[in-house]
C-alpha cells in the first residue's frame, strides 16, 4: 500500500491536499533534491512571468531588469520561511524536522509554479481585454499553494487546525524578523567593510609619504 | 604576387581611414553650442538629433534702433512684422519678418483728443491677427492701449470701477491680447483670479481662465478641517488660492487661449488650453510634466523648468520657453514632446543663466523659424528648422490629422536619422496597422515599447490568423480525438489496466 516512487509522490501530494502530505510523513516519502529543481523553477517561474510573457502583458521595460528582486522573491522568502516557520514550531511542540519542512513547503509550491507558467504561455495567446482569464488562472494557482502549505505545516508538525493557523501567522511574522535583521547585518557589515578599507587606504598613504 | 598584396591592403587601409576621417569631420560641424537631448519612454535624457540650429542673433544696433533696453515681450502680426516692446526704453519697435531693419518705432502715441501720450515701462504687446490693431500692456501707467498702425490711440483702458474688480488691487498690465471677437484679456500682477477681460469697448467683463488649485496635503487637510469646523473658525481659516498664470497666448485660428505659469512651487496648471468658457482642455493632462522632467540640483539650489512665455505656431504646436535654462520646448498641439533647443551659455543659441530669456515666437507655416527674446542681451535669437526637423514636423502634422499611411514615409525617415525617436515608431506603427499589416505594426509597437499599441495590432493579427487557420485546427483536434479514442480501444482489447 502507497509505495509510490519519488515522482508519484509529488503528484499525490500535490493532487489530495488534505491527506497527500499526512501520507508522505506516513511513509517518510520525499526527497530534498526536489526541493531544490522546485526553487529552481519557481525563480525561473517569476523571471518568465516578466520576461517570456507576450508583449501586451509586459509589465516592465527591457532595460529595468535585473535578477536580484526575483532571486529575493524565490530562494530568500523560501529561506526565510523554512527557518521561521522551524524556530517558531520547534517552540510550539512541532514535530517537523529543518529538512521535512523544506520539502513539505517546496512541494505545495507546486500549483503555483504551474499556473505562473501556464500563464506565460496563456499570455501569447490573449489579448489585455481578456485578462480576467489570466487572474482566474494565477488565483487558482495561488489559493491550492496556499491550502497545500497550510496542509504542509499541519503534517509535518501533526498540529491541530487552529494550531497550525497561528503557526503559519507566527512564521509570517518571524520571516519578517529575519528579513529586518539580515538587511541590519548587511548594512551593519558594509559599514564594517568600509571602515578596514578606509583604514587600509590610509596605513597605504602613510607608509608612502 | 606579395607587392600586389601589399598594395591592396594599403589601399583598404587608407579607404577605411578616409572613411573614418569622413565621419570625424561630420560630426565635428554639426556640432551645436549646447546639448541636443530629447526624453525616451523611461523618461531619461538621450542625445538626440537637432530640430533647429541657431542661426544668429540679432541685437537693436544690428536692427538699427540703438540698444534694446530689457525688452520684456514681443509679437509677430499677420503682416510677419515683429513688434518688440522695448520696456526699459519705453518704445514699441517695428521691425520686417527677416529681423534686417526697423520699420517704424512708436515712442508716442496720439490720443483720441489729439494729444500725445507715451509709455512706461510696456511690458506686453499683441497684434491682432485681422485688423492689425496693436494692443499695448503700458504696465507702469496702469493701463492698457489699443492702437492703429500709424499710432493712433483707439481705446484706452485703465482700472476698471466695477464692483468685481476690488479696488484696493493695483491695475498692472502685463501682458495682453485679444480673441477673434475683439475681446481683450489682460494678465494683471495682483490678481490669482485670471486675466482681467474686457469687452471690445472697454468695459470690464470679469475674470477668465484662473488656474485650479494644486492639491497639496495642506489644502486637502483645510478641506477637511472647515467641514467640521464652526461659521466663526471658517472665517479665520486660510483660502487656498491658486498660482497664477503670468502669460498667455492665443491660437488664433481656433480661438483657444494658452495659459502659462512660471511659478518654480507648482505642478499644477503650468500649461493650460482653454476654451472661450473658460474650460481647461488639458485637465486630462494633469500628470504631464513640462519643460525639463527632472528639476537639477546644484549646490543647494534647486534649477526647475519656469515657462515664462508660450507660442502657439500656425501648425499648433505649443513653444515653451523655459527661463531657467533657456531652454525652448517644442510640443505638437496634443502635447507630445518633438525637439528641445537652446541652453545656457554665451555663444549664437544659448542665454545666460538666471533667467534672462522673457519672450518665445515663431514663424512660418511649420515653425520654420523660432525667435527667442533676451531681455538680458537686449537681442533676438533665430533658430531655423533643420532637415530633420522638418521631416518631424511633416511625419507629426500628418500623424495628427489622421493620415496614418501617408504619414509612414516620413517616420521612416526620421527613424533612419534617429533610432531613438520614440514617436516615429509608434507612427510606423500606425501606419502599417491602418495598411492591415499586423505583423510589422507589432514589430514597431515592440521597439516602442508601448504595449496598448502592440496589444491593438495584436488583436487583429490573432483574429486574421484564426481565420485562415481555422481549417487546420479543426482538422488536428478532430484527428487528435480519433488517435486517442482508437488508443484507448486498444489498450482496452490488449487487456492493460488504462493508465
Amino acid at each position: 500500500m502507497m509505495d509510490l516512487t519519488q515522482p508519484q509522490w509529488v503528484r499525490h501530494t500535490v493532487l489530495h491536499p488534505f491527506e497527500g502530505f499526512e501520507d508522505l510523513r506516513w511513509k517518510k516519502g520525499g526527497t530534498l533534491k526536489y526541493t531544490a529543481v522546485i526553487i529552481a523553477a519557481l525563480f525561473l517561474a517569476l523571471i518568465a512571468n516578466d520576461r517570456w510573457c507576450g508583449f501586451q502583458f509586459r509589465p516592465l521595460p527591457d532595460a529595468l531588469f535585473s535578477v536580484v528582486p526575483y532571486l529575493m522573491r524565490s530562494v530568500v522568502y523560501f529561506l526565510a520561511w523554512v527557518v521561521g516557520n522551524w524556530a517558531v514550531c520547534t517552540l510550539l511542540d512541532g514535530e517537523g524536522t529543518m529538512k521535512n519542512i523544506c520539502i513539505y513547503s517546496s512541494y505545495a509550491l507546486i500549483p503555483y509554479i504551474v499556473s505562473t507558467f501556464i500563464n506565460v504561455i496563456l499570455s501569447h495567446i490573449l489579448v489585455q481585454e481578456e485578462g480576467v482569464f489570466f487572474a482566474a488562472v494565477y488565483y487558482i494557482g495561488l489559493i491550492w499553494s496556499g491550502l497545500l502549505l497550510f496542509s504542509a505545516v499541519k503534517a509535518v508538525h501533526q498540529y491541530s487546525i487552529t494550531k497550525t493557523a497561528a503557526a503559519v501567522l507566527l512564521t509570517f511574522f518571524a520571516m519578517l524578523v529575519i528579513l529586518f535583521l539580515a538587511v541590519l547585518f548587511l548594512s551593519l557589515f558594509q559599514k564594517v567593510y568600509v571602515f578596514f578599507y578606509s583604514l587600509y587606504t590610509e596605513i597605504l598613504y602613510r607608509i608612502r609619504v | 604576387m606579395k607587392l600586389n598584396m601589399l598594395r591592396r591592403r594599403t589601399a583598404a587601409f587608407l579607404l577605411t581611414f578616409a572613411a573614418a576621417a569622413s565621419v570625424l569631420t561630420l560630426t565635428a560641424s554639426a556640432d551645436e553650442p549646447y546639448e541636443v537631448y530629447n526624453y525616451n519612454r523611461l523618461g531619461e535624457a538621450v542625445p538626440s538629433q537637432a530640430g533647429y540650429l541657431a542661426e544668429r542673433a540679432v541685437s537693436g544696433i544690428d536692427l538699427g534702433a540703438g540698444d534694446l533696453n530689457s525688452p520684456q515681450d514681443f509679437c509677430r502680426g499677420a503682416d510677419d512684422c515683429f513688434y518688440i516692446a522695448d520696456t526699459g526704453n519705453s518704445r514699441i519697435v517695428k521691425t520686417d519678418g527677416e529681423l534686417t531693419k526697423v520699420l517704424h518705432i512708436y515712442s508716442s502715441f496720439t490720443m483720441p483728443d489729439g494729444s500725445r501720450t507715451t509709455l512706461k515701462n510696456p511690458k506686453g504687446i499683441f497684434v491682432a491677427p485681422d485688423t492689425g490693431n496693436l494692443y499695448i500692456a503700458d504696465t507702469d501707467n496702469s493701463r492698457a492701449l489699443v492702437c492703429d498702425t500709424d499710432g493712433n490711440v483707439l481705446l484706452e483702458i485703465t482700472k476698471p470701477d466695477s464692483p468685481v474688480y476690488d479696488q484696493g488691487l493695483t491695475f498692472l498690465p502685463q501682458k495682453i491680447l485679444c480673441d477673434g471677437a475683439g475681446n481683450i484679456y489682460t494678465v494683471l500682477s495682483s490678481t490669482t483670479k485670471g486675466a482681467a477681460m474686457f469687452a471690445p469697448d472697454g468695459t470690464f467683463l470679469g475674470y477668465y481662465g484662473a488656474n485650479a488649485v494644486a492639491r497639496t496635503a495642506k489644502v486637502i487637510a483645510d478641506h477637511f478641517w472647515n467641514i467640521i469646523a464652526s461659521d466663526e473658525g471658517r472665517k479665520h481659516s486660510n483660502r487656498a488660492a491658486p498660482t497664477a498664470f503670468d502669460n498667455f497666448d492665443i491660437d488664433s485660428e481656433k480661438g483657444f487661449i494658452f495659459t502659462s505659469t512660471s511659478s518654480g512651487t507648482t505642478d499644477t496648471d503650468i500649461v493650460k488650453k482653454v476654451n472661450p468658457e473658460g474650460y481647461n482642455l488639458f485637465s486630462y493632462l494633469s500628470g504631464h510634466k513640462w519643460g525639463d522632467l527632472f528639476s537639477t540640483w546644484y549646490s543647494g539650489t534647486s534649477y526647475k523648468t519656469r515657462i515664462v512665455d508660450l507660442d502657439i505656431g500656425e501648425d499648433g504646436s505649443i513653444n515653451c520657453l523655459d527661463q531657467t535654462t533657456g531652454r525652448v520646448f517644442q510640443y505638437d498641439k496634443e502635447a507630445n514632446l518633438l525637439f528641445i533647443l537652446g541652453g545656457t551659455g554665451d555663444q549664437v543659441g544659448t542665454f545666460s543663466s538666471g533667467g534672462s530669456v522673457t519672450a518665445v515666437e515663431t514663424r512660418g507655416k511649420a515653425c520654420e523659424q523660432i525667435c527667442v527674446l533676451d531681455a538680458g542681451k537686449g537681442s533676438i535669437t533665430v533658430f531655423s528648422q533643420t532637415g530633420f526637423g522638418e521631416t518631424v514636423h511633416t511625419a507629426t502634422d500628418l500623424y495628427n490629422r489622421g493620415y496614418y499611411e501617408e504619414a509612414l514615409e516620413p517616420w521612416q525617415s526620421v527613424l533612419r536619422q534617429d533610432g531613438n525617436y520614440r514617436r516615429a515608431s509608434l507612427g510606423i506603427s500606425s501606419a502599417y496597422y491602418n495598411m492591415g499589416r499586423y505583423k510589422d505594426a507589432m514589430e514597431y509597437a515592440k521597439r516602442a515599447d508601448a504595449s496598448w499599441v502592440y496589444n491593438k495590432a495584436f488583436a487583429r493579427y490573432r483574429s486574421e490568423w484564426l481565420r485562415n487557420n481555422m481549417n487546420k485546427l479543426l482538422v488536428t483536434a478532430v484527428l487528435l480525438l480519433t488517435a486517442r479514442l482508437a488508443w484507448k480501444r486498444y489498450r482496452k482489447r490488449k487487456g492493460g489496466a488504462p493508465a
